[in-house]
């Protein structure tokens, strides 16, 4: 069984290669044979596995083709399905070790947290893999920052079971003490027996280079290369190695064209800086831009090809374009600026969210800067929670934990990239202290019982921490500033950030309900305090969140069918969750195009794009309000700076409704 | 009979001495009035009582915690004269 890994930035095309690669090795192919039988593996829970594909995909493996089979895990119901085999045993752990009833323990099982997708997600795996089903797993994972937390996963599994077992402790004891016939281990043993070993097994599984390898994808842009460095070291650091590199979406060469040519040379100089940095005792793989993004069978079978058995084939050719251009109607636009344009004005918290990749970090700078430039009496905060920040690579000036001023920017903008380790990390002293007052609120007499385990948990990082104080930092954030604009993970982390207010007070809520239970045995002191501060901190967080005159979700998209697909997704989520959607983004767009004719096909297939777009957008707008569409330039090289980033938030066009 | 008199008698002495005491704390001290008030703040983010009963609730205990200061301000405030006028006229009317 080998396991094989597709990571990267968003928006690189991961899922691209992921699946056009489990393609090729399935088939049999006059230059190899068949891997054998292969299982693709999408772990982002914002799924774009099915899109790509072009196939519907569920939470449980469908044969695509011959020898092929693909997956689209889901976090939460592998979580409840894990939970009700286990139900049992985990319930006793938790009566025999803590003051809880049964009552209690099914409250607190029930609740949700983030983090759960990259908790169960390697679990998950290793059941396919366990399963004998497969000799090859192909992963298509999330962004980088959650797959270098899915990675660590086995580690907080590790943890979590020594503290069951510290729980289990006192109870066994009594067992060994007072029974009179030797039985063997309980249910509660066995489970805590398993966890402990399924961590250790995937841990070494995934270091074992001759079972599992990691490739790494990125596109010829020299913002891609800085984030591949920062989670090389990462990986390295954790003792997974990369073994392979493949740089996505070159553009081919061809007849001489401004734009494409001025594109080619940045390329170039990224693609000189990837071999000497990135590809060094790696196979460095190029793989040529298609017109249109790869989707469909057909089509990622020929790209597989290209990257399986790395023969130099071109990308394939598109059937000629049907229609005409000028066949599409060309809506009128007006010149827009992001601190202008209704959708952002006035707002004083606002998030940009969409698919990896498409320029949420890049739009949310822009309208930050021109937002503090244009009032240089409102003091404004532009904030990363994405755990693989790209803020400074964007603003070109370093960035970090601490709110600071932009070299070159206004003096009234403030800018920070979350460091969720840091922040947990500073936050030692309190959480250790309200652990201690937890176990001995719910701990059965013994002090400490498991608190010491749990507060190995702030060693590592585990999953949903990014969230979690992302979250605090925009609660914190909004004494100090008048507006906040917040640069968010790729679209499933995001959206678990915006639930997360919902699914935090339910945990407060719990806890509260058990220090009240209990208040005879312990008097509800400092912790209670502090969760009933909390609680209703998370209160007026909900009422700002779902308040559309303070608070506006700005989605970024392209003008390409995947990312479509998944804004359309993301909208209707949004929407559930009470939040205001006034305004998508469209970026990178071919405004103009250069001459040849790879720019005029790429301009028209985005025009078509952009059409079924605004169908959709027109369509739910009748429901739940309109939400405009907003242009942004494509530009070669991409803005970065400060200067350019303003200059780029001054060509945007938003159309005018007709 | 004697024996379980004593007993009887005893017990209750001390049961009602308990109470004594506690009652004198719980008027002295206002850290049980807090707790009662961190316990209705606790209600309220449960959603187990409204805003309005909090409020409630809260303005009652707010006033009971006034009381116990009062007294004991005022006996800070007093001249150490005045304190003994008090005690004597106590003792005369003793």
């Amino acid at each position: 069984m080998k396991l094989i890994f597709y990571g990267g930035k968003g928006g690189v095309g991961k899922t691209t290669c992921a699946s056009a690669f489990a393609l090729a090795i399935s088939a049999a192919s006059p230059h190899q044979e068949s891997a054998g039988r292969v299982l693709v593996v999408s772990t982002d829970p914002a799924h774009s596995l099915g899109d790509t594909l072009g196939i519907r995909l569920s939470p449980a493996p469908r044969r695509i083709r011959r020898r092929l089979d693909a997956v689209e895990l889901d976090g939460r119901r592998a979580f409840a399905r894990w939970l009700r085999d286990n139900r049992r045993a985990l319930g006793e752990i938790l009566e025999h070790g803590t003051w809880l009833d049964s009552t209690d323990v099914d409250t607190l099982l029930d609740l949700s947290f983030p983090g759960l997708d990259e908790l169960v997600g390697l679990m998950e795996i290793d059941r396919f893999a366990r399963g004998g089903h497969y000799d090859v797993i192909v992963v298509d994972t999330a962004p980088t920052g959650h797959t270098l937390r899915l990675l660590a996963a086995p580690e907080t599994v590790g943890v979590v079971a020594g503290v069951l077992d510290a729980l289990q402790d006192e109870h066994r004891v009594i067992r060994d003490q007072l029974a009179r016939v030797t039985r063997g281990p309980e249910a509660a043993d066995r489970l805590i027996a398993a966890l402990g070993a399924q961590a250790t097994e995937i841990a070494e599984w995934l270091r074992d280079r001759r079972r599992t390898s990691f490739r790494w994808v990125t596109l010829p842009e020299m913002m891609s290369v800085d984030e591949s460095l920062d989670a090389f070291n990462a990986l390295e650091r954790a003792g997974l190695h990369v073994d392979e590199v493949v740089v996505n979406r070159l553009l081919p060469s061809a007849r001489p064209c401004p734009l494409c040519d001025r594109r080619r040379a940045e390329e170039k100089k990224a693609l000189a800086v990837i071999r000497r940095r990135l590809g060094r005792r790696r196979r460095v793989r190029l793989i040529p831009a298609g017109v249109e993004e790869p989707r469909g069978l057909q089509a990622l079978a020929a790209l597989g090809r290209v990257i399986a058995d790395g023969s130099s084939l071109m990308a394939p050719r598109r059937p000629p374009i049907g229609r005409k251009p000028s066949a599409i109607s060309h809506q009128p636009l007006t010149a827009v600026t992001p601190e202008t344009v209704p959708a952002i004005r006035g707002a004083s918290l606002i998030f940009f969210g969409g698919k990896g990749g498409v320029g949420k970090t890049t739009a949310a700078a822009a309208t930050a800067l021109r937002m503090a430039r244009a009032a240089p009496e409102r003091r404004i905060l532009l904030l990363s929670t994405d755990p693989a920040h790209s803020l400074s690579d964007v603003l070109d000036a370093p960035a970090s934990d601490e709110a600071a001023i932009v070299r070159r920017g206004p003096p009234n903008l403030r800018v920070r990239e979350i460091d969720a380790r840091r922040a947990l990390a500073s936050k030692r002293v309190e959480l250790e202290a309200a652990l201690t007052e937890i176990a001995a609120a719910i701990g059965q007499g013994v002090p400490g019982t498991g608190a010491d385990r749990a507060a190995e948990l702030m060693n590592l990082a585990p999953p949903g921490i990014d969230e979690l104080f992302g979250i605090v930092s925009v609660v914190d954030a909004r004494a100090d500033y008048d507006a906040i604009v917040v640069d968010t993970a790729p679209t499933g982390h995001a959206l678990r950030l915006l639930e997360l207010p919902d699914a935090a007070r339910e945990w407060v809520q719990a806890l509260l309900r058990v220090l009240l239970k209990y208040r005879g045995l312990l008097r509800p002191g400092q912790l209670a305090q502090e969760l009933v501060a909390v609680a209703k901190s998370l209160r007026e967080l909900q009422a700002l969140l779902r308040d559309g005159t303070r608070t506006r979700c700005i989605t970024v998209t392209r003008a390409a069918e995947t990312p479509r697909l998944e804004t359309e997704r993301l909208l209707k989520r949004l929407r559930q969750l009470q939040l205001t959607t006034p305004a998508v983004v469209v970026n990178a767009l071919t405004v103009q195009p250069g001459t040849c004719v790879r720019c005029r096909t790429v301009a028209a297939a985005e025009r078509r794009s952009l059409t079924a777009l605004r169908r959709t957008l027109r369509r739910s707008g009748r429901r739940v309000g309109q939400c405009a569409i907003i242009q942004a330039p494509l530009v070669a090289p991409p803005p970065t700076g400060v200067v350019a980033l303003e200059r780029w938030g001054g060509m945007w066009k938003l159309e005018l409704r007709t | 009979m004697f024996i379980l008199d004593s007993l009887l008698i005893g017990s209750l002495r001390f049961v009602l001495d308990k109470v004594v005491q506690a009652a004198e704390a719980e008027m002295q001290d206002d850290s049980a009035l807090r707790d009662q008030l961190l316990e209705a703040q606790m209600r309220l983010e449960l959603g187990e009582i409204t805003d309005e009963e909090f409020a409630e609730t809260e303005r009652d205990i707010l006033a009971a915690i006034r009381e116990i200061k009062r007294p004991q301000q005022g006996a800070i405030s007093m001249s150490p004269t005045d304190k003994i006028t008090g005690v004597d006229i106590d003792t005369f009317e003793s």
